[in-house]
């Protein structure tokens, strides 16, 4: 018997007509309803870990950029000490943004209207005039404080929550930690972002991509044929649904809605490397064909970084796509050049919800910190032609994602349901050494709807 | 002109290079600025028209082509705004031969096509140091009506190009686009600049 959940809409809809959990089904309407919005900003956007950006961004003492969780600007900073901090940039005093550029250095915020000033930690420092008391007579300088939100670093990744004695970074993530730590944390010196993001803003509810990052493998087919067409993931324009490149692997997911898809390296990119895996050792097929993103000389960092196992599975079958909820998508990805080589794209996106009907899509391009610049010139150009703004793949996303959200204001429409029904259901393959939950073969349904499980529990809990 | 791509997230002097940097001008209505006018203007009408063949027949094959994005700053950083580690495009002639050819096939997000009006301004012409090279900056208002909405998504930028003199006709050897949004209104670039 399944427990209900106490969400109820003005007009008497719950969130169980919503997303109705016996039949797999999510109405249309979530795309685009104003009330449930609200909802979720307060469930979910100021209940869970929200990802703000990379370490490598802001280097030096004093650095900051500055980004949003949701609807909230924040200051993200490092502090004297190497914290990396996250500050609410609304000025405790008449509301103003304390810091106004996107990125800088300053050792100290000021607030531009009356002057209150705050420290990179987001510690009130005082108001000008200091003997006049301007903050008030009677008040305890530390409450005037920037609102702080809690922060976590995962491979440099800079991850900020409102819900201080919530779950911590690890439980959020669950078990699909030892598939991520295949794609963030494999070497000696991390990740570094090649610069600071693309952003731009799509007339579309968030959860339109949302849900994609829970690991839609089947849309590439249709959406992003002009991939097979260009002979990019094998096969021809013929063949696409006979073969169905890239299809098959092993889909890994947790009831915390993340899910990762492992693709044979092999099989999936065979105009990589046309030569069978089969008797090879672990460190012959890394020599092979290296992890996008890692060149033959950072082999060895991934042993000393990684377990045997998870060696294993990145040479084997890498984790490629996925996401992690709500908003983050991964695509750590092989990508063939128009000139032959193929050094990888390492793109990962934050769908940052601006109102029911907006969302900001921010594109951050990475590459590894010891990776050559030569590769890393490589790797952006590989990244921006086939991600983000103008990318290949993802300009076809973008001209999906607004439609559905319209449609979902008709009255009619409204009622239509999004499907989740081809199911496969969990089943660990032979010798599979990670846990979570495991979907092989055929990429189906079952992460979308862990997503959508992990949505469902956010919001049923006030 | 400085054509500079370094993959650091740190903002350094090269991003306040804006506009004209050759110091020989060639004057509004001399033949060479006329032909570059009009060359600027067949070139909005090949990409207005989606003529991608005959638009790519004006670029040269070691061309150069990036829209770097743009940040919002304060204090000493104002106007260190153009970030040339980051781009919205990144391109090569192989690249844009390989998008163009793309949007014969399943792009969807050009099929239906957008219907696209570029306008072309505030054209400012100087000579380069090799012979039959000119720098050539212009403003661009792009106004893109797309489906069935009635709300066109614009965006304006800066173009700083470099075209060549090649037997009497003129390519595209190097583009700069500038765009003006930090956060871009349009939902994507699936259509050139």
């Amino acid at each position: 018997m399944l427990q209900h959940a106490s969400l109820v809409l003005r007009d008497g809809t719950t969130l169980d007509d919503l997303v109705m959990r016996d039949t797999n089904e999510v109405s249309l309407r979530v795309m685009t309803d104003e009330e449930l919005y609200h909802h979720e900003m307060e469930r979910i956007f100021s209940k869970t870990w929200l990802l703000l950006g990379h370490e490598s961004e802001i280097p030096k003492a004093g650095d900051f950029i500055v980004r949003d969780m949701a609807e909230d600007n924040v200051i993200v900073a490092r502090d004297r000490d190497g914290s990396v901090n996250v500050s609410l940039n609304v000025c405790p005093h008449r509301g103003m943004r304390v810091c106004l550029g996107e990125a800088g250095n300053k050792p100290i915020h000021q607030c531009i209207y009356h002057g209150w000033a705050f420290r990179p930690n987001g510690d009130f420092i005082g108001a000008p005039v200091e003997k006049e008391k301007m903050h008030g007579n009677n008040v305890d300088k530390a409450t005037l404080n920037l609102k702080k939100a809690r922060v976590h670093l995962y491979g440099g990744l800079i991850f900020a929550t409102w819900n201080v004695d919530g779950p911590s970074f690890d439980e959020y993530l669950g078990d699909i930690k030892y598939y991520m730590d295949q794609l963030f944390c494999r070497t000696d010196n991390g990740l570094e972002l090649l610069g600071p993001p693309q952003r731009f803003v799509l007339p579309c509810n968030w959860k339109v991509p949302g849900e994609q990052s829970g690991s839609d493998g089947f849309h590439t087919l249709t959406l992003h044929r002009s991939l097979m067409e260009g002979g990019i993931m094998g096969g021809t324009a013929e063949t696409i649904y006979d073969q169905a490149p890239g299809m098959y692997g092993v889909d890994v997911s947790c009831e915390q809605g993340h899910s990762l898809r492992c693709l044979e390296a092999e099989k999936t990119f065979k105009m990589f490397a046309d030569v069978p895996f089969e008797g090879k050792s672990t460190r012959e097929r890394l020599e092979l064909l290296t992890p996008p993103g890692i060149t033959r000389e950072m082999i060895p960092q991934l042993f000393r970084n990684l377990s045997e196992d998870q060696v294993e599975q990145l040479a084997t079958i890498p984790p490629q796509v996925g996401g992690m909820f709500p908003n983050i998508l991964i695509a750590f990805i092989f990508a063939p050049r128009t000139d032959g080589g193929s050094s990888g794209a390492l793109s990962l996106h934050t769908y940052v919800p601006k109102g029911p009907d907006k969302v900001e899509f921010i594109n951050y391009i990475f590459a590894e910190k010891d990776a050559p610049e030569e590769m890393k010139r490589d790797m952006l150009q590989n990244a921006i032609w086939n991600t983000g703004t103008s990318g290949m793949i993802e300009q076809d996303d973008a001209d999906v994602w607004p439609v559905i959200m319209k449609n979902a204001r008709g009255a009619v429409s409204k009622g239509i349901t999004l499907k989740y029904q081809a199911l496969h259901g969990h089943e660990r393959p032979d010798g599979w050494k990670g846990e979570g939950l495991l979907y092989p073969g055929f990429t189906k349904d079952d992460t979308q709807w862990n997503w959508w499980m992990a949505y469902y529990n956010l919001m049923a809990k006030a | 002109m400085t054509w500079i791509t370094k993959s650091t997230a740190a903002p350094d002097a090269t991003t306040i290079v804006r506009g004209l940097v050759s110091k020989a001008r060639v004057p509004v209505g001399s033949p060479v600025y006329n032909a570059l006018l009009e060359t600027l203007y067949d070139e909005a009408a090949a990409l207005d028209e989606r003529r991608f063949d005959d638009w790519t027949a004006m670029l040269a094959e070691d061309l150069i082509y990036q829209a770097p994005i743009r940040l919002t700053r304060t204090g000493k950083t104002r106007d260190l705004d153009v970030m040339r580690t980051m781009f919205h495009f990144d391109e090569t002639h192989e690249s844009i031969m390989m998008r163009t050819g793309r949007l014969q096939k399943s792009a969807w997000a050009e099929d239906p096509p957008s219907r696209c009006r570029r306008f072309v301004t505030n054209v400012r012409v100087g000579e380069c140091d090799t012979a039959g090279e000119y720098e050539v900056v212009s403003y661009l208002f792009l106004e893109r009506s797309r489906g069935d909405s009635p709300e066109n998504e614009t965006a304006t930028a800066e173009r700083r190009d470099v075209w060549r003199d090649v037997d009497g006709a003129y390519k595209l050897a190097r583009r700069e686009i500038i765009v003006d949004q930090s956060v871009l209104g349009m939902s994507n670039f699936a259509v050139f600049l």
